[in-house]
């Protein structure tokens, strides 16, 4: 084989056993699918793209440096390209900075920011392609002063109470809401408490918020299973509030344990798939490729994560191995660069922090941020109903069956959907 | 001598109107019979006006009423009969025309009882005489508005420089840090409000001028009325005033900056007026949008000053002997009103207090800008607010250690040694973390840490950096049960580290941590 055919080695680690696994299969599958796409219509310039995957396991720091590291000596990778990965608080940035290559996660973690912009130089080659998880909590503030300020739910009182899980991700994003609440005519009655997680026991804490009495409760502790039975153990004697649950809310397992007591429960995410028309012809490529049990919508990070470095890779000349830090500089400068608009909405990176800008929370503008995206489980056995942000948004909020309803749920909203998407 | 043409009867007549053919403007000549006796060649070239040797004044004039080539003073009747009437008498008038070049027509009489028409393109002169014209208005504007800017500057000012005096003053006295550091905290906010002043009286400066572009964003009330709570409420207090600002809630669209001198305006107006009692400050629901109010209880309005009270340097009788204010402040609301387009409104009651409303647009709760765009581990990092004391005896690594934890949110305490630490927990400080070196001049990192635990009289997580990494050390750190960091010290490690023993105890690894493999499947 000739240097201008050989394959391009693209690393990728996804925890393929451990908690997220199941998570991590469907970044696989992402993967795959993108390089078969973009192997179909000739690679990079004639090159085939190789994926190479790592498993990160559990997801701690030293896991996913050896995989990085791994990555990078065994195979040469040109770049890393992947969903997220929990736990290592950045460390694997020196692996990858030390050797000048290409980096694109959806790690959602603030401290991206400080790395990056700490050393701009160092850390050229880092981007993270999802909006820091800071963002969760001015958004998920705006939400629902959303749903009191349009009158779609009238709050008995203006407190929250925020319970956080152990992780930087969830006390980030406690903190930041607590920080947002009183901009918008929020107190915050009780927390952010942080709870040692992993854990099912959630009754003590529950008792201790009942107390404050409050309109809303988040929880921002993200596993799927803890969350189900935290809901389960709301809902055997439920407070007259909203429950916002952390993205693990969004997964199957969920609801396969909280079964109908998940229903009203109102959960969002900085990235997810979309409901339009690019949104919908990816998941059918997609459920088509690996069978109706996939799950698009986390796949997709990967996906577009893919396609968006090949693009920029071929603007940039092609990519460059380990070592080759004038080519990379090349390519990072075409993915800071290039708008994108994947299946899940805009990549676009912020020029200091190398992250996607949200949208609405920093962008006003839907073709410049990727969106936030707050989804209600309204029937456990469906799709979750995306509620919000517009133009995205596809049903609307309804009062969930615990909390009484002081203003008919029936009012319609003042809301228009102009791209007139129905739900899936 | 030589002759000159026309006054001496040698010259050809031929000859002297070919010299006036080449003057640079036209003329017609009139005999006293109203008759054209001569037009210029310049003016058959450059007026497409119909003349002919022979023709009326009448016709002429008649002609040039009704062409609609020049714009004309009075009706083209009017005008018609104005001429004819005013035949050989002297004028001089100016004349725009269509194509936008301006003409002056001079007539005078001649000796024989007719009339010499002169035609002249003016346009340049009058040009420059308007560009001129308006050079001096604006000079004259700015002069005024610099005036204006001094006047309110003098004004506003003196609201936030009231505060910082009584702060000052107060916190020079207070014993109490907590109350010490709350007072400095409403300091800075009240040189950020003189700050913000500047800007915005330069704008109105600017809004006299009328070069002000109002900004309109979408924004929530509730952050403006926490500025005007801190920039008031010490000026209140003074007073005996009650001060409430009921918390409002809802997204408002109008300029931010504009709207807060609106409302300051008002609050001072209420502070300034009202000796018993109190005000409050609030908003109502209404069809168009949201009116916020400022509800005093002072001494009110009269009824014949409610629309004067807006004008420049408008003093009620009894102000006036008081010398207080300059009257400027509800001006600049009215002005700034008329720029955002937003209604103001005065109800009052003499002796019993005054409601001064203005009412905002609502605007989309999705577009409210933040407080913070630019968002850093300083505002809700996972370690926000932490206390930690970090023992370190070399002074460039503790300063670069204290800088990095500080860019994590950190509330760092920093000791170059043993007793240092210790006086900071007798000072008062009361860490959630131990950060020490191994290696302190005089005692072992490890030494440090169960000092200071006992002096605080608790278990604080701890962990130790050493620049050593033999095995033996490494031993003696793990034996005492406390984790290691080897330097240099990995920020992402230290992270983790640090989480860990805050956050998640059970993952703390006590030594080394072992290098995992990653499991891998290739396709």
């Amino acid at each position: 084989m000739t240097a201008h055919n050989q394959p391009v080695p693209i690393g990728s680690m996804v925890p393929l056993t451990g908690p997220s696994a199941a998570d991590g299969a469907e970044f696989r599958k992402g993967m795959i699918l993108a390089v078969e796409e973009l192997n179909a219509r000739g690679g990079l310039f004639g090159r085939p793209i190789q994926p190479i995957f790592a498993d990160t396991c559990r997801q701690t720091a030293e896991e996913v440096v050896s995989a990085a590291r791994w990555l990078i000596e065994k195979h040469n990778v040109h770049a890393i390209i992947n969903g997220y990965n929990i736990g290592p608080q950045n460390s694997e940035y020196e692996p990858i900075a030390d050797a000048g290559i290409i980096y694109v996660h959806s790690n959602t973690l603030l401290q991206h920011h400080d790395t990056v912009m700490s050393d701009p130089a160092r850390y050229f080659g880092c981007f993270m392609a999802d909006p820091a998880d800071y963002w969760y909590g001015p958004g998920f503030i705006k939400f629902i002063s959303w749903l009191r300020d349009s009158g779609q739910w009238t709050p008995h009182s203006n407190r929250i109470a925020i319970i956080s899980g152990s992780k930087p991700y969830s006390i980030v994003i406690a903190n930041s809401m607590a920080k947002a609440a009183a901009d918008f005519g929020w107190e915050v009655a009780f927390g952010p408490r942080i709870v040692q997680t992993p854990t099912h026991h959630w009754r003590d804490v529950i008792e201790e918020v009942r107390s404050t009495n409050p309109a809303v409760i988040a929880n921002t502790h993200f596993y799927a299973v803890d969350l189900a039975h935290f809901q389960r153990q709301f809902r055997a004697n439920p407070m007259d509030c909203i429950v916002y649950l952390q993205y693990g809310a969004m997964h199957r397992t969920f609801n396969d344990i909280a079964q109908e007591a998940s229903d009203g429960v109102i959960v969002s995410s900085v990235i997810g798939l979309l409901r339009d028309e690019m949104g919908k012809r990816f998941e059918a490529r997609y459920n088509a490729r690996f069978g109706e049990g996939s799950t698009a919508t986390i796949g997709c990070q990967s996906y577009s994560n893919m396609h968006h470095y090949a693009v920029a890779a071929a603007m940039a000349g092609g990519s460059g191995p380990p070592g080759d830090f004038e080519q990379n500089r090349k390519v990072a400068f075409a993915l800071k660069g290039m708008i994108y608009r994947s299946v899940h909405g805009t990549i676009r990176y912020h020029p200091d922090w190398q992250a996607v800008v949200p949208y609405p929370v920093v962008t006003h503008d839907p073709s410049l941020g990727m969106p936030h995206i707050f989804y209600q489980i309204q029937d456990f056995r469906k799709s979750l109903s995306m509620i919000a942000p517009e133009p995205y948004n596809t049903e609307r909020f309804v009062y969930p069956p615990w909390m009484s309803s002081r203003v008919s749920a029936a009012r319609p909203v003042a809301s228009s959907n102009p791209r007139g998407l129905v739900g899936l | 001598m030589a002759d000159v043409p026309g006054s001496a009867g040698s010259e050809q007549p031929g000859e002297i109107f070919a010299g006036l053919d080449v003057a640079p403007f036209g003329i017609l000549v009139w005999s006293r019979e109203r008759r054209l006796l001569y037009a210029n060649e310049r003016f058959r070239r450059s007026w497409d006006l119909p003349v002919s040797l022979g023709m009326d004044f009448e016709a002429f004039v008649a002609t040039m009423a009704h062409a609609s080539e020049c714009v004309l003073p009075v009706e083209p009747d009017a005008w018609e009969r104005q001429q004819i009437a005013a035949f050989a008498t002297e004028r001089s008038e100016d004349y725009l025309f269509a194509t936008g070049s301006v003409l002056n027509l001079t007539q005078a009489p001649t000796a024989s009882g007719g009339m010499t028409m002169s035609f002249s393109d003016v346009t340049a002169i009058k040009s420059n005489e308007r560009a001129l014209q308006l050079a001096k208005e604006t000079a004259e504007a700015t002069d005024e508005a610099k005036s204006r800017f001094l006047r309110a500057a003098n004004h506003d000012l003196r609201q936030p420089l009231a505060s910082l005096k009584i702060l000052v003053y107060n916190c020079l006295r207070e014993e109490d840090a907590e109350h010490r550091s709350d007072m400095l905290h409403a300091m800075g906010i009240a040189t950020s409000i003189m700050e913000d002043l500047l800007g915005a009286l330069l704008q109105i400066g600017q809004l006299d001028a009328g070069r002000v572009e109002p900004r309109i964003t979408s924004f929530q009330l509730s952050q403006l009325f926490e500025r005007l709570d801190v920039q008031f409420r010490h000026q209140a207090r003074e007073k005996g005033l009650r001060l409430v600002f009921v918390p409002p809630r809802g997204t408002i669209a109008t300029d931010r900056a504009l709207l807060e001198r609106i409302l300051s305006n008002f609050v001072a107006n209420a502070v300034r007026f009202t000796e018993v009692g109190g005000i409050v400050v609030g908003c109502r629901r209404e069809a168009n949008g949201l009116r916020i109010e400022v509800v005093d209880t002072g001494r009110g309005v009269r009824e014949e000053d409610r629309e004067r009270v807006f004008d420049e340097f408008f003093r009620a009788e009894d102000q006036r002997a008081q010398k207080s204010g300059l009257g400027l402040g509800l001006n600049i609301v009215k002005r700034l009103a008329d720029l955002l387009e937003l209604p103001i409104r005065l109800r009052s009651h003499v002796g019993r207090g005054s409601i001064f409303s203005v009412t905002v647009p609502l605007g989309n709760i999705w577009h409210s800008e933040a407080n913070e765009i630019e968002i850093s581990e300083t505002v809700a990092g996972e370690f926000v607010g932490t206390p930690v004391i970090l023992v370190e005896d070399d002074d460039i690594l503790r300063h670069t250690m204290t800088q990095l934890l500080q860019r994590w949110g950190m509330e760092v305490h920093p000791a170059a040694d043993e007793a240092d630490a210790i006086r900071l927990i007798e000072s008062g400080v009361s860490p959630r973390l131990i950060v020490a070196d191994y290696n302190l001049k005089a005692r072992m990192g490890v030494d440090v840490v169960e000092r200071l635990r006992a002096a605080i009289g608790a278990k604080v997580p701890a962990m130790i950096v050493t620049a050593d990494a033999e095995p033996r050390v490494i031993e003696i750190i793990r034996n005492a049960g406390l984790p290691v960091l080897v330097k240099p010290v990995s920020p992402p490690r230290l992270r983790v580290l640090m989480h860990n023993l805050l956050f998640e105890p059970s993952l703390v690894n006590v030594g080394e941590p072992a290098a995992v493999q990653p499991r891998r499947s290739l396709t």
